[in-house]
């Protein structure tokens, strides 16, 4: 039987990478896709405790739940990139300040 | 034994296509290294009894989310504004100087201790590791999503309505008035 940790371990190096991807990058496409890294480990983490620990489908409910969150956050958030996209012409994150002061 | 085998490749995907997604400084490559990562979870999801749930991000990650991250990189062109004397060993778009990783890497440690003597209490899990026989789990989360979980199932589609609406209202194209 594979030792949970090992599913742990995935997991938080999953949700380190999506940190690092949405600190480093500078455009707001790239800091979407961290995002579902960063979702992507919470899921992983709901089904290894359902599992080895809990012994009921109540973590694939959640991940379930997380997938269809992360659907519909990449929709609305790219719609909002597009749009962006169509008024200021970049996708830099910088350039992004209207709501300052 | 099977599960053992597939638990090694997703992992090494998983471990390899992040790290690629991670350092790439095309974002084209990016969504594409994020795609094997997806797949990766995937194959981790089948390794812990939970088919419905590995089919399911298939369906809706890899042939719903990425290809509307790759058109919306299409879209909006795809820079990736990566600006020179900035980078850590020349691969990555990575923002700050030395010093930042410097202090980044000692901040983290420090962090990361207190994190982990404070987790050490959790993981301490009853564990119990009798391999337990794969079988579908489609028909169990079909009857706990419209008996226990009801609520919430209704409210994802209402989430779901709103998200479409919403987007199809927020990218339409206006006209100057």
């Amino acid at each position: 039987m594979i030792p949970y940790i090992a599913y742990l371990g995935i997991s938080a190096f999953l949700f380190i990478i999506g940190l690092a991807i949405m600190m480093s990058r500078k455009n707001i496409v790239a800091i979407l896709l961290g995002i579902e890294f960063i979702l992507n480990a919470a899921a992983l983490n709901f089904v290894t405790y359902s599992k080895y620990s809990a012994h009921n489908l109540d973590g694939h409910i959640f991940a379930l739940f997380i997938i269809v969150i992360a659907a519909a956050e990449a929709a609305v958030g790219l719609a909002i990139v597009i749009r962006y996209f169509q008024l200021k012409e970049t996708v830099h994150i910088d350039e992004a300040s209207e709501l300052r002061n | 034994m099977f599960i053992w085998v597939l638990f090694l490749i997703s992992a090494l995907l998983i471990l390899g296509t992040s790290v690629a997604a991670l350092v790439t400084k095309n974002i084209m490559h990016s969504c594409i290294y994020l795609l094997g990562t997806l797949l990766g979870i995937s194959g981790l999801y089948i390794t812990l009894n939970a088919d419905f749930v590995a089919v399911t991000q298939i369906m809706v990650y890899v042939g719903g989310i990425v290809i509307l991250m790759l058109f919306a990189v299409m879209l909006t062109g795809g820079k990736e504004f990566v600006s020179k004397g900035q980078q850590l060993l020349g691969l990555a778009p990575l923002m700050g100087s030395k010093s930042t990783y410097v202090f980044g890497l000692f901040g983290a440690l420090v962090f990361g201790g207190i994190f982990a003597k404070l987790i050490s209490y959790i993981v301490k899990l009853p564990i119990d590791s009798t391999e337990q026989k794969i079988q579908s789990t489609v028909e169990s989360i079909g009857k706990l999503l419209i008996t226990d979980h009801v609520l919430a199932f209704e409210l994802s589609s209402v989430l779901l309505l709103g998200a479409l609406v919403g987007s199809a209202i927020i990218a339409r194209p206006r006209r100057e008035s």
